[in-house]
């Protein structure tokens, strides 16, 4: 076993540990874990944007590789040179010739380029308007992507899949009771459902009593759901447990135990420490 | 009595977690062996894939992290399993960056060590690509435009797997390993429904909600839903002799049923708990 696998084990049990022992009450090992996990995430997060998306989707089209950039037109000469001074800024962002991963010059993405340095203007308040104008580009882009996939797939399609037959006979004409039964839950829960939110009419006397339906059947909804949560949630701390058994073996060197052993006893001396601060 | 029902309610909540603790955590080292019986949604799946032609490429997306990873890995396995065992080459796209550690872990367990397939040929990683559904929307006109090469940097004419495959009309079957946004909804949204591809879904259960009128409305071909859904296909594949034992989601079910159990019991004694002191409250 590596030296590296060990000490990861070791992090990932005492990370574990501390993030469970809020389920105590706050202490020093939860702050601990709770910042690492705030400052990993934002650097994380940060990283795989502009090495996964800026960096090749951006600047790999605006600059491209190439091998021999003398060999270019007049306008790209100077564009590279333009990138030359990237590359003196860093060797490593922007290396020689242009950006690797055979991507296709793409001059338009300056547009881009622009309106992502508009977004940047927002944190300086005289010209943070600049941001209302990548954001408008954003927001009507993913209007736009959004509308026909929601409208096709969530609308349309799930009308269509609610119009069901009330009356089933099978090729040997026998009736299908349970079939039936099943269509005219679904019918009676998406209609009366569905009438809950029409707010239009003062929902009394029969609408009402529909409306009261609507909402029998949305909170058997929000109790699937909430059992589905349990479910979801008990199967992360059964990986999590999991993951703690492994890593309680001698071959990481009894990752889980001492280090149980350590914080139990280290939450145990703080809280008498405390409560001697109290009593005193 | 009544006096113990009342103060049962009002009990230190990290009793519970105490005792949540230990009913997951003795299964895990003393199995009891409960049975896992398929449901429907998961036989649906598994039929789906089962009638996939020998000939049909698969899409399997991997859009879920190390966080919903004790969910949806043992389902990526299984799938992948079932999907070698049938001889079907399968390309894999991630629309979330760690889907992309996730899908070499499987490959490496799946496709190296235990069917000793070619990269390239039976099985390629396009990798990550940022966009969600742009991605999904960009492929269904053309792969190269959106994967120019894989997560190894092969440029994608280069790879055989790839030869024919100019977009998403070229594909069989999509299975997208669905953790939230971007995933399985937006395959339906934007691959199956405008398509016609025949697409099945396994899920986080905290999604199963959400997806599952897609999967009544014919739009998905069943649901493998959280870890139960993964026992179950796990199970599928011990009952029709594609892997010879169950996997890592069907052990853990002892653990999840008897959870839930006391998870019941728990609400069961809230309940009379409150009515106890309800009836209290009202007597004064």
């Amino acid at each position: 076993m590596s030296f590296g696998s060990i000490f990861g084990a070791w992090v990932t049990v005492f990370l574990t540990l501390a993030i469970l022992s809020y389920l105590y009450k706050d202490n020093p090992f939860y702050k601990v874990a709770e910042h690492i996990y705030v400052g990993v995430s934002a650097a994380y997060w940060g990283t795989i944007a502009f090495w996964n998306q800026v960096w090749p989707n951006l600047f790999g089209r605006l600059w491209p590789h190439v091998n021999d950039p003398s060999t270019l037109s007049k306008f790209n000469q100077f564009w590279y040179k333009i990138y030359n001074g990237l590359h003196w800024f860093s060797h490593n962002v922007f290396p020689e010739n242009g950006i690797p991963g055979n991507q296709q010059q793409n001059l338009w993405y300056i547009i881009a380029f622009f309106f992502g340095l508009f977004m940047l203007a927002r944190l300086i308040p005289k010209i943070s308007w600049l941001g209302r104008w990548s954001l408008a580009y954003v927001v009507g882009m993913a209007a736009g992507l959004r509308i026909y996939g929601f409208m096709s797939s969530n609308v349309i399609a799930q009308i269509h899949g609610s119009i069901l037959p009330l009356w089933i006979i099978n090729e040997k004409g026998a009736i299908l009771y349970g079939q039936m039964i099943n269509n005219l839950v679904l019918i009676v829960g998406t209609v009366t459902g569905l009438f809950y939110f029409f707010f239009s009419v003062e929902h009394k006397g029969i609408l009402g009593k529909i409306s009261r339906v609507g909402i029998y059947f949305l909170m058997i909804s929000f109790g699937a759901s909430f059992g589905f949560a349990v479910m979801g949630r008990i199967s992360l701390l059964i990986g999590r447990f999991n993951k703690l058994i492994e890593y309680s073996h001698k071959q990481y060197g009894y990752a889980t135990l001492i280090l149980l052993v350590v914080m139990v006893l280290t939450l145990l001396i703080l809280n008498f420490k405390k409560t001697e601060e109290v009593t005193e | 009595m009544s006096k113990f029902l009342e103060n049962l309610g009002s009990i230190d909540r990290r009793y519970i977690f105490l005792i949540i603790a230990i009913v997951v955590f003795l299964p895990l080292i003393f199995p009891l062996g409960l049975p896992v019986e398929p449901t429907n949604l998961t036989i649906d799946s598994f039929n789906a894939i089962d009638k996939i032609p020998k000939d049909e490429k698969v899409l399997v997306s991997f859009d879920y992290g190390p966080s919903t990873k004790p969910e949806i890995h043992p389902m990526a396995i299984a799938v992948l399993r079932h999907l070698f065992t049938k001889g079907n080459r399968v390309i894999i796209t991630c629309l979330w960056p760690d889907g992309l550690f996730m899908a070499r872990q499987a490959l490496q367990q799946v496709a190296v060590e235990e069917f000793d397939l070619t990269y390239g040929v039976d099985y390629v990683n396009l990798g990550y690509r940022p966009g969600n559904e742009a991605v999904i929307k960009g492929i269904t006109r053309s792969f190269p435009a959106n994967f120019a090469v894989d997560s190894r940097a092969i440029k994608i004419k280069n790879i055989p797997l790839m030869n024919g495959v100019q977009s998403l009309k070229n594909i069989g079957f999509i299975f997208s390993l669905s953790a939230g946004y971007p995933g399985s909804k937006e395959w339906v949204q934007y691959a199956s429904d405008p398509l016609g591809i025949k697409t099945s879904t396994g899920v986080t259960s905290i999604q199963v909600n959400e997806i599952l009128p897609f999967v009544k409305s014919g739009q998905l071909q069943g649901i493998i839903a959280g870890m139960p859904g993964a026992a179950e296909y796990e199970q599928l594949l011990v009952n029709n002799d594609i892997h010879p034992v169950i996997g890592k989601a069907g052990k853990s079910m002892d653990a999840q049923s008897i959870a839930h159990l006391v998870i019941v019991l728990f609400i069961v004694i809230g309940n009379i708990s409150y009515f106890a002191k309800r009836k209290k409250e009202k007597k004064y």
